[in-house]
């Protein structure tokens, strides 16, 4: 319980970090998002105007710390201000069209791929020098050294727009009402399949390789032995004592990956259209629209955070040495 | 097991669907390029992401204006007047139109939108209020602007304002943060009949003033966040109407249906600039300026920054909306003509001679080095810069490209913080606007400052003085010869470097709509973004007979 709440603690103390970080790295870019937004309107907006826009976003020249207070109160409530880019929508708003396509697909892609690479990697290390050991392994390595995004286009270019087989775009198709019906679901999944596929694919390998090596450390070891001097049957052991063991490192991976899957899915997002949060962000940047980076970031960072928080107790439940610490 | 499930997955996902077929008479627009939509129909505040067509289609103005023809059409008024003593302009406002909740709409409601401007300055885009004293609605259909000063220019921003309802308006909190949701216009569509973040529709006004209009019966939008993608829409024939920028569009496009895919480019967009710092020496010198416009090789720069899709500016830097304003002789100025020979004479006589290393040395000895700076993404821009540079290394100026993030850049921009940048102009339905902020000395500010145009910060007397007296001038005749006196004082002073005028790009497809602008019947602008001339094309487009 005590090892908990010290992660628990740790963790608050990364968030007030994050919140402060957030705080303070827009301030210091150059530029001010009025004049971002009169440039949208290249020309068509009087330059007069520009006073009054800067009033209406209310930009203040208070001081830093009143506005660090404002900025803490008004997180509290829930309360991530006004988007300028999207003025005057909410910024929960905005982010509320597209977190949960993001979390759904990101979510789910890191979820099969860590299971499939898991499973692969203890197959591979289990008959070393195997086929699968052999062209599975260094296949998807040479996969993963690409980029999501391009991997991204290649497979819209070939599924999509070649061959035709998936939507070239969006979460589901836009002449059907969201429902929870089986036709709705299997839309959704048939628009999902080529952006998720994408991002299981560039980061398969890493799982699988992972755990492969530290499964062939783990075979190697006196545990190992007296469980098959015990007679065990080979499946329990390499499932129960082997890949147990293996698994750790790669646990604690997870929770580490999980921050650059997020960033990299933002890609994926933006070559097939999916409504999430990846174009949002590169939208906000683009305008200068503080509010709405910052509610991003935090949104993310606060999500690796819970992720992290999540695998600590998983990594509680898995190995015993932590619970005796504790 | 697990195969058995993998195979059924596969089957369940990868089976090729037959597209739906599509509702008659839906017009799919793709205009605006996002990820999700935010439902947003503010009309007034142009700040706000409102969803096009907002300002013109759900609501609209009094008269349009189409460069491509130079006529204003009656709209929502049928005409205007000026008094005798220029002060005063009277609108009449067209019979028998009603909002889209089937209230008429009268003068209250244009008098209402113009105090709405007063009260809250963050509307007044156009800065009407500062040459307009008060407005008045005289009787339900006669609207009156006093002016505080005789400004002619000034019809054409009380023209182009997109005009709200009293009724639904006065209960308004705050019109600046206000979203519209249920929007009550007086414009061809303004129902919301769905509005999800793919995808939202507007159908028609049921109680629309032009009877029989419009005949589309409903516009659709679907979420495109990148220009990839909204191309892909439009080649794969899923879009009926862009303004997107295509690469070969001719070949990637067109010719996949010659029939039925058209396009139409016309120069209607404002000028792009090399802009100098003529606060700094050498750069205040016109021969200087004169010289690095002299080494550009205009031809190439557009072919390779712009596709061929645009022509060199002339040394009017007037885009292809004015060509009626255009003055023949200062067009023809020479110093935007590609010739190194007399590049290199104009700068030996400014005293920039060369050195034994082939550098131009200033009076101090040092080499004369300008960079330029563009923004990082923009890449037509980027090709631009680079030309440039190559072409003022040919004249033995040191010139570095720079790029920098868009807030960077037009911070650097606007507070004069720069050596040579490109960026754009600003446009209005004359020459005025965009001449008052090239040369007018009433739109320098100090470096350091922020200006909002202007940033080569150079002023005229002499041209300023013109364009004061254009603001007064309310013959054609007298406007126009004003308007070419300013021109050759523009070719004169080359305050700026123009570059070439941006295209105003727009696709159609006729497969299943007929009456798209074209450059044979220019009636309007073909660009969606062109507003409000988008009025004339969503009023004026009919669907084929399936």
């Amino acid at each position: 319980m005590a090892y908990v709440l010290r992660r628990l603690g740790f963790y608050l103390l990364a968030a007030w970090a994050s919140l402060t970080l957030n705080f303070v790295i827009p301030r210091l870019a150059p530029g001010d998002p009025a004049s971002a937004m009169f440039a949208r309107f290249e020309g068509r907006v009087q330059p007069e105007a520009m006073v009054a826009l800067r009033a209406a976003f209310g930009f203040t020249d208070a001081p830093w710390y009143i506005q660090y207070g404002t900025y803490l109160k008004h997180l509290f409530r829930g309360d991530l201000g006004l988007s300028y880019a999207y003025y005057p929508a909410r910024v929960s708003e905005v982010i509320g069209t597209g977190l949960v396509w993001t979390l759904g697909l990101a979510g789910c892609a890191v979820i099969i791929s860590f299971t499939v690479g898991c499973m692969l990697g203890v197959l591979a290390a289990w008959n070393r020098g195997g086929w699968l050991d052999a062209t599975v392994a260094p296949a998807l390595a040479f996969l993963g050294a690409f980029p999501y995004f391009w991997l991204a286009m290649l497979a819209l270019y070939l599924f999509g727009f070649g061959l035709g087989w998936f939507p070239l775009r969006h979460a589901y198709s836009h002449d059907l009402e969201p429902a929870l019906s089986f036709t709705f679901a299997a839309d959704v999944a048939r628009h999902a399949f080529l952006p998720g596929a994408s991002i299981v694919m560039a980061t398969l390998g890493g799982w699988m390789l992972s755990m492969r090596n530290t499964m062939v450390a783990t075979l190697g070891t006196d545990t190992l032995r007296l469980a098959h001097a015990k007679g065990l049957p080979p499946r329990q052991v390499m499932l129960r004592y082997a890949a147990r063991n293996a698994l750790l490192p790669n646990v604690t991976g997870f929770g580490m990956a999980l921050g650059f899957v997020l960033s990299g899915s933002l890609l994926t997002e933006i070559v097939f259209s999916y409504p999430g949060t990846g174009y949002l962000l590169i939208l906000a940047v683009r305008n200068q629209d503080y509010p709405l980076m910052q509610g991003l970031f935090l949104t993310i960072t606060f999500a690796v955070l819970a992720a992290n928080f999540a695998v600590d107790l998983l990594c509680l439940w898995l190995d015993p040495r932590t619970r005796a610490h504790a | 097991m697990k195969a058995a499930l993998w195979a059924l997955t596969l089957l369940l996902v990868a089976c090729k669907v037959e597209p739906r077929p599509r509702p008659p008479g839906v017009l799919f627009v793709s205009v605006e390029q996002q990820s999700a939509w935010v439902r947003n129909f503010n009309p007034l505040f142009a700040g706000a992401g409102s969803r096009w067509p907002t300002r013109a289609g759900v609501y609209e103005c009094l008269e349009i204006f189409s460069p491509a023809v130079g006529q204003w059409t009656p709209w929502l008024a049928t005409g205007h007047a000026w008094s005798e003593d220029r002060r005063t302009l009277r609108f009449t406002l067209r019979e028998g139109v009603r909002w889209s909740d089937g209230k008429p709409f009268s003068a209250h409601d244009v008098a209402f939108t113009f105090q709405l401007l007063k009260q809250h300055a963050a509307l007044d885009a156009g800065g009407v209020w500062r040459f307009v004293e008060d407005v008045r609605a005289e009787d339900a259909h006669t609207v009156a602007f006093q002016f505080s000063r005789v400004y002619i220019p000034g019809f054409a921003e009380l023209a182009q304002q997109p005009i709200v309802a009293r009724h639904v308006w006065e209960k308004v909190a705050d019109p600046v943060t206000f979203t519209n949701p249920e929007p009550v216009g007086t414009g061809p569509f303004t129902e919301v009949t769905l509005f999800r973040n793919q995808v939202y529709e507007l159908g028609r006004n049921p109680h629309y003033w032009q009877p029989g209009k419009p005949a589309v019966s409903a516009l659709r939008f679907l979420a495109f966040p990148t220009n990839d993608q909204a191309n892909l829409a439009l080649v794969e024939g899923e879009v009926d109407w862009a303004g997107n920028f295509v690469p070969a569009v001719d070949r990637t496009f067109v010719a996949r249906d010659p029939e039925h895919h058209g396009r139409w480019f016309p120069l209607y967009g404002s000028t792009v600039f090399l802009y100098p710092n003529t606060t700094l020496p050498p750069l205040n010198d016109v021969r200087v300026r004169k010289a690095l416009s002299m080494a550009l090789d205009r031809e190439r720069l557009v072919e390779i920054a712009m596709y061929g899709y645009t022509r060199p500016a002339d040394a009017t830097a007037l885009n292809d909306a004015y060509t009626a304003w255009r003055d023949a002789e200062a067009a023809q100025g020479a110093w935007v003509k590609h010739d190194l020979e007399a590049a290199k004479r104009l700068l030996d006589e400014a005293g920039l001679k060369e050195g034994p290393d082939g550098l131009r040395r200033k009076a101090d000895g040092q080499p004369l080095t300008l960079d330029i700076e563009v923004v990082g993404g923009w890449s037509d821009w980027v090709r631009a810069g680079q030309v440039v540079a190559r072409d003022l290394r040919k004249l033995g100026v040191q010139s570095q490209l720079r790029t920098y993030e868009f807030g960077a850049w037009y911070a650097r921009l606007q507070k004069g913080e720069f050596q040579l940048a490109i960026s754009w102009s600003l446009d209005g339905p004359t020459p005025y606007t965009f001449y008052k902020w090239q040369i007018s000395p009433r739109t320098v500010r100090p470096v350091g400052e922020v200006a909002a145009a202007n940033w080569h910060r150079f002023g005229d007397a002499e041209a300023d003085e013109l364009l004061t007296r254009f603001e007064r001038a309310d013959s054609e005749e007298e406007q126009r010869a004003l308007m070419a006196a300013v021109q050759r004082r523009y070719s004169e002073t080359a305050p700026s470097i123009p570059l070439f005028p941006n295209p105003s790009w727009g696709e159609s497809n006729t497969k299943r709509f007929t009456g798209f602008p074209t450059a044979q019947n220019p009636y309007a602008r073909l660009s969606p973004h062109a507003e409000p001339d988008s009025l004339l094309v969503l009023t004026a487009l009919t669907p084929r007979e399936p």
